[in-house]
């Protein structure tokens, strides 16, 4: 006997079945980042954009006090077509059509789905309905539905040329290639509108629909604890507020 | 592309730098371990972004690989601990939660395994807040020894070091644990496994 087998005993393992989707999402997004060079984008998120001297405009829609479009001047990023700042994310559109989302907080879907469609990205973006529970120090969120994509995803390749996973977590960072969706198709994103360090929220993956339909979001069993509270459905939002949506369910 | 299993990771590797998609190979063979490991380290949350950070480390590097290892373990198990050390508070989080978490039951049979699991159910606790007391370079030998199961000499390439370095930090290491359980220290006295 060997303290060495003992403390092999302690190590922590993942079930099985959850290795192995963990191990294709991780391929996923090796075979994503090794396709196209280089994985890191030139620029660094714009968090606090100079507001003097440039020509900044504020985002036409309602909700523009947190949301920035930056065009040209200081404040904007030399060969960059378009950025839009909000306290939420950040979505800028590079020179060569590329789009880049950088997500601090899981808020204010709608705003990001219209930034995306201006900039060319046939886009659904959803909020996750959920429930909170508060125990202890913790707010705790749980999915009141989920949104099943599992039948209606194009195929890898696809999901490669369009799609670099940065990095899924937050501070998340994709990189969209619009040219690479196919016609009829969509980009699908949803999250958790939650309290910010609220415990259960979900690490989000946008996937490429084969239609640009947004799925059901599917009924989930859930049991709330004491004090749980159902808030309204989706968000608050921080930004810009479509005016009309053309993808909404 | 075919791959025979025969074929080298350090063949592999040397050959996607003509051809990317080879390193898809060496990605196959052992994402799967690297994975557990750090899911071990980091626990889910992480467990996923530090392993794809990992293997995209490893392809923009793989230029300088040392093609004299036939086996790519301990290069990319270097790799991960340079990741997994990015996030020390999450790591320490987690090593928290060893020290209460509950070991499996017990095996009804007396193989080594068994007696093992026994003596982690009663020790665990002790030996997880022993682990984690070391400072961080014992610790990421230890963890390579004990959950990986590298060699000396692989442990050795992992953390840049040298097979006789390796050992006299283990001894160290073992030195230093038996002072922290003191008289609940189990075990025999025993020459190092290799």
């Amino acid at each position: 006997m060997s303290d060495i087998n003992t403390l092999r005993e302690l190590r922590p393992a993942p079930p099985p079945a959850e290795l192995e989707a963990m191990r294709m999402a991780v391929r996923e997004r090796f075979v994503a980042g090794t396709a196209r060079k280089p994985l890191r984008p030139r620029w660094r998120p714009v968090r606090r954009p100079v507001l003097a001297g440039g020509l900044i405009t504020a985002a036409a829609a309602a909700g523009a006090a947190t949301a920035l479009v930056l065009t040209s001047g200081p404040g904007a990023v030399p060969g960059h077509s378009r950025t839009v700042v909000t306290t939420a994310w950040t979505v800028r559109e590079d020179a060569d059509g590329t789009v880049s989302i950088y997500l601090q907080q899981y808020a204010n879907p709608s705003g990001l789905q219209q930034t995306l469609q201006a900039d060319g990205v046939n886009a659904i973006v959803r909020a996750i309905p959920y429930t909170v529970a508060a125990s202890a120090n913790k707010t705790i969120v749980t999915p009141t539905c989920n949104y099943v994509t599992i039948n209606d995803r194009e195929p890898l390749a696809v999901q490669g040329a369009v799609l670099t996973v940065g990095r899924q977590a937050l501070p998340a960072l994709f990189i969209i290639h619009p040219d690479a969706i196919p016609a009829g198709s969509a980009l699908f994103l949803a999250f958790m509108a939650s309290p910010p360090n609220a415990t259960g929220n979900i690490a989000i993956k946008p996937v490429v629909l084969s239609n640009d339909t947004a799925p059901a979001c599917v009924p989930v069993a859930t049991k709330p604890g004491p004090g749980a509270s159902a808030p309204p459905i989706g968000h608050k939002a921080s930004g810009p507020v479509p005016s009309a949506l053309p993808k909404a369910a | 592309m075919s791959i025979d299993t025969q074929t080298s990771d350090a063949d592999l590797i040397a050959r996607s730098l003509a051809d990317p998609d080879l390193f898809t190979a060496v990605f196959d063979r052992h994402s799967g371990e690297i994975l557990r490991y750090v899911y071990a380290r980091l626990g889910p949350d992480l467990a996923e972004d530090v392993t794809a950070e990992t293997f995209l480390a490893a392809f923009g590097c793989r230029s300088k690989y040392d093609g004299a290892w036939p086996d790519a373990r301990p290069w990319l198990y270097g790799i991960a601990m340079r990741q997994i050390s990015r996030h020390r508070r999450v790591e320490e989080r987690r090593l928290r939660l060893l020290r209460s978490a509950p070991v499996d039951g017990p095996a009804e049979d007396h193989s080594d395994r068994a007696v093992a699991r026994v003596t982690a159910q009663r020790l665990g606790p002790r030996l997880a807040a022993a682990v984690a007391a070391l400072p961080r370079q014992d610790r990421e030998l230890l963890l390579l020894i004990a959950w990986v199961e590298l060699s000396y000499a692989e442990a050795a390439t992992a953390l840049s070091t040298t097979t006789s370095a390796v050992k006299a930090r283990l001894h160290r290491i073992r030195v230093r644990m038996r002072q922290e359980l003191g008289d609940d220290y189990p075990f025999n006295e025993e020459k190092d496994d290799e």
